[in-house]
């Protein structure tokens, strides 16, 4: 046995077999199908839920942010690249500017699992790179335009990030407000007010 | 007077018609290249000038001719400039007496193997002068990788061809694949079957090619004897390397599959064939060799220099010399 | 008469080389070809974290630790965690643990992966490398579809697991590992029998097995000189004693041994997560007493054990320093080696002083004792099987 398998060594050792084989193997793969995404032409989608450029929600009926000023993104940052500009006027937190480093940032998504409002986001957006350091700095405005220009991609009626309320994990941990957080509606009800607002101006 | 004037206004245009196609042909084999070993890696290669890529090549050498000409300050600079043309003159030269069909020869030489691999002998000064010439490491070991790799392997590519000589009773090429018609399959392959195999092992050291890239490998030296090469001289160590491919497959194809003639049984099954002229044939050939370079290079893994060494001297040279005995024996008693 | 001196090549290799996996930098004294003196210089590629790691809270931290491994970010984080459960005390519920386990089994087939792609494309198959990654890509995004991140997950937290898994999830996992083995064939149809890369493998880089733990050596560059050691055998965490698996060992210490070990692997993974998929618990994903992502001041209300240092000088100091302080050493098997923290706290929720035990820093210390004598292309094999990642090495 030994020496009919050492017969088929030699002989495989003569006639190249192995490297017969994965010549075929190689041929095999010239005929089929390649797995290449041709990238800046066509895009590969991106599952629910990706880390990519922040944005501030922009609350469809008032059309501003949902900052409350409570600082917790800035804390539990690792990178520290949160900074919130904020004034108490009349016994109010009143958030002058919300600002984040993009470039500095390392996507963690703890600011948005922190934020006890959710009225932060990382968007599956992730073609943002830029020439210039000052363009990833994104103050409160730009934050509020990706939001935008992100919903403007969006397909669905309404949009909720799975880290706000990560799945599977007990909701007593959060707070009330972020417990009670429902789904952010992006066209029905942004449609629906203009037309209340025409119907009133009639 | 008149005949020789003729004679070398011939010659003139036929070399320009040559020079014409050949550059044609490298700058095509670098796209099927690319192409094929892509596609081999699921991948798609080049696609974004012109239809699938198609003017890449193009592209490609209009940006290797405008970039700038950058030679390092510590240089041997003589020897840095002449380098790459050493190896692309040699590499050109060799194709002088390479018949493509019946009549289609610049030179019709009596010696014409021993030119070929004369000429191709001296494209190896080309590397070396780059290699030394560069004032660097990597560069450096890879010349000294490339001569003792191209002296080692002259021998057995020199040997292998011997027992197709000694079947010809011939040095010339066309005479070589005139030959080949007595033979079965009107080619050398079978008979010379050992002798082809050491050609083939040989030929893909001869062009620095996987898995005898060893002068380039680009894993552990980086890029070589042209590591501080750029621009256009970067694209003439380019060329040469894609010419010495071309030569060898032209060589293959003479001397072991019967050049531009057909195998007699094909013409029987179909009579139509003989219509196709001999140089589409010979072109075939020649791409499946071409072919060939670039499917064993998605393929195989790289030898280590002195595995190289050893299965040159050990294996192959032996090989050659037990065919070209074989040969001599079948010869003298047939 | 005259005397004929020789001197040796000096050749820098790296931090810009193709070949030596990111920034590894080695000054390479060659006679001809064959290698005299080697020496290793790391740290090219340090960013700090162990210092970085004293101003962050332990929540704060485990992000950085996906920067360390990089291929393998799941393991680093779930090595920290383990390290921060075992400092507070936190029982992780079965769920997370079996999720857990998938997940750094799928990090370990990712991590592999790679290093096959480039092992091979060092020795020259370059085909081999675009298959590899051809299904590193499907992994990748499998981590994303469930951790919202490619590379760098974050995925692990302290106390369990940052989201739950859901059944497409695992659907498509378990069909990928059902027919993985099948490509890990492909990737050994090219590269497994071929003779030129037996050749440059079989009795190359030779460590004998008291060597190699001499050496300090784990993982598959251990068992590949025969060692059976395995963290996630001798020293089971998470859910690895609830899962049957075997570790591969090999014979010879050559690259090749270390090879076959990492090849056998990528079978003993699949093996493991389709046992996960299988036997996964319903329940919670993350413990009661987890911290919050917020950390409070000081969390850590556990009693101090005792550190035993040899105090040579009578010091108060000193005194105090062991009243307030305590340690905690965990490690797993990461795919290059033991990955351990050393965690020493007071009652902050910032660590003291953390320090990692990268096994790629303990291997490429080994690389001298390897190359030794070999030839320039062995170095470049020898790089290739001894797998190190230059940001874990120099952290």
């Amino acid at each position: 046995m030994t020496d009919l398998m050492r017969l088929k060594e030699i002989i495989n050792k003569i006639f190249l077999v192995e490297i017969f084989k994965g010549l075929s193997l190689t041929l095999k793969m010239l005929f089929s199908k390649s797995v290449t995404i041709q990238y800046p032409f066509e895009k590969r989608k991106v599952y629910e839920g990706f880390r990519g450029r922040h944005a501030l929600v922009k609350d469809p009926f008032t059309e501003a942010d949902k900052c409350i000023g409570c600082m917790r993104c800035t804390t539990v940052c690792p990178s520290r690249c949160i900074y919130i500009k904020r004034e108490k006027r009349e016994n109010k937190m009143i958030v002058i500017d919300y600002i984040i480093d993009a470039s500095r940032c390392i996507y963690c998504a703890y600011c948005v699992e922190a934020c006890p409002v959710c009225a932060l986001v990382l968007t599956e957006e992730y073609e943002y790179s830029s020439y210039k350091r000052e363009e990833l700095i994104f103050n409160k405005e730009k934050l509020l335009k990706n939001w935008d220009e992100f919903i403007k991609k969006w397909k669905q009626d309404y949009y909720f990030n799975k880290f706000w309320q990560p799945p599977g994990i007990d909701p007593s941990r959060w707070p009330k407000t972020k417990r009670e957080q429902k789904p952010i509606s992006i066209r029905e009800f942004i449609e629906n007010r203009k037309e209340n607002k025409d119907e009133s101006d009639n | 007077m008149m005949e020789t004037l003729s004679i070398i206004f011939i010659t003139t245009v036929k070399t320009l018609i040559y020079f014409g196609i050949l550059m044609l042909h490298v700058a095509y084999a670098t796209y099927a290249e690319r192409k094929i070993i892509a596609h081999i890696q699921l991948r798609l290669g080049p696609m974004v000038v012109g239809y699938h890529g198609i003017l890449q090549p193009i592209a490609d050498v209009v940006k290797l001719i405008f970039k700038e000409d950058i030679v390092p300050s510590n240089v041997d600079r003589r020897i840095f400039i002449i380098a790459p043309l050493i190896s692309l003159t040699a590499a050109l030269s060799t194709f002088a007496v390479i018949p493509v069909s019946d009549s289609w020869v610049i030179s019709d030489i009596h010696v014409g193997i021993l030119y070929v691999l004369g000429i191709a002998g001296i494209g190896i000064y080309g590397i070396i002068f780059a290699g030394w010439s560069s004032n660097s490491k990597y560069a450096f070991l890879g010349g000294l990788r490339s001569a003792a790799q191209m002296i080692s392997y002259e021998v057995a590519l020199a040997m292998s061809l011997v027992g197709v000589i000694l079947m010809a009773e011939s040095f010339n090429l066309t005479e070589i694949v005139k030959k080949q018609a007595e033979y079965p399959l009107g080619m050398f392959l079978f008979p010379q079957i050992i002798g082809y195999f050491v050609f083939i092992v040989a030929m893909l050291a001869e062009t620095n090619r996987l898995p005898f890239d060893l002068p380039e490998a680009e894993t552990e030296l980086v890029a070589g004897y042209f590591v501080e090469y750029s621009g256009i001289r970067f694209a003439l160590f380019y060329l040469a390397e894609y010419l010495a491919m071309f030569c060898m497959s032209s060589l293959a194809t003479i001397c072991f599959w019967g050049g531009w003639t057909i195998p007699p049984f094909l013409i029987k099954a179909l009579p139509i064939l003989e219509a196709i002229p001999g140089i589409v044939w010979f072109l075939l050939k020649v791409y499946f060799h071409m072919f060939l370079f670039f499917w064993l290079r998605g393929t195989l893994p790289r030898y280590r220099y002195d595995q190289l060494m050893a299965i040159g001297w050990k294996v192959l040279i032996p090989l050659a010399l037990l065919n070209i005995i074989v040969t001599s024996i079948f010869k003298y008693y047939s | 008469m005259k005397t004929e001196t020789t001197r040796e090549l000096l050749i820098n290799m790296g931090p810009q080389h193709p070949a030596t996996h990111g920034v590894l930098r080695l000054v390479l004294e060659v006679e001809g070809e064959v290698i005299k003196k080697c020496t290793p210089y790391v740290g090219y590629l340090h960013r700090g974290v162990e210092k970085l790691s004293e101003d962050l809270t332990y929540v704060q931290v485990l992000p950085l630790t996906d920067r360390l491994d990089y291929l393998s970010s799941m393991i680093n984080n779930v090595g920290f965690c383990i390290a921060v459960e075992k400092l507070m005390g936190i029982e992780v519920p079965e769920r997370a643990k079996f999720i857990r386990t998938m997940m750094s089994e799928m990090a370990r087939i990712c991590s592999h992966l790679i290093w096959i792609a480039t092992h091979a494309l060092d020795i020259g198959a370059m085909t081999v490398f675009l298959y590899a990654m051809r299904d590193r890509e499907y992994i990748l995004e499998l981590f994303e579809m469930v951790t919202g991140a490619r590379l760098t997950v974050s995925y692990p937290r302290i106390g369990g697991v940052r989201c739950d898994v859901n059944n497409e999830f695992l659907d498509k996992t378990y069909k990928f590992m059902d027919e993985f083995p099948k490509k890990v064939e492909e990737y050994e149809t090219l590269i497994d029998r071929n003779r030129v890369w037996l050749k440059r493998t079989k009795g190359v880089g030779v460590i004998t097995a008291e060597e190699a733990i001499n050496w300090g050596l784990t993982g598959p560059t251990l068992r590949g000189s025969g060692v059976y050691y395995d963290v996630r055998k001798f020293f089971p965490y998470d859910a690895y004693d609830k899962v049957e698996f075997d570790v591969p060992v090999g014979k010879n210490g050559d690259i090749y041994d270390r090879y076959k070990c990492r090849m056998l692997e990528f079978r003993q993974s699949a093996k493991i997560i389709k046992q996960c998929i299988e036997k996964l618990p319903e329940g919670s994903i993350l413990a009661e007493n987890a911290p919050k992502i917020r950390m409070p001041a000081s969390p850590l209300k556990i009693d101090k054990r005792d550190i035993k240092f040899e105090i040579y000088i009578e010091d108060k100091n000193i005194e105090e320093f062991i009243t307030k302080f305590t340690d905690v050493y965990a490690s797993v098997e990461a795919p290059r080696g033991e990955l351990g923290f050393y965690i020493v706290c007071d009652d902050s929720a910032k660590p003291y002083r953390m320090r990692i035990r990268a096994p790629s820093f303990v291997h490429a210390g080994a690389l001298p004792r390897l190359c030794e004598g070999s030839l320039i292309a062995d170095v470049i094999a020898n790089i290739g099987s001894i797998d190190i990642v230059l940001g874990e090495c120099d952290r």
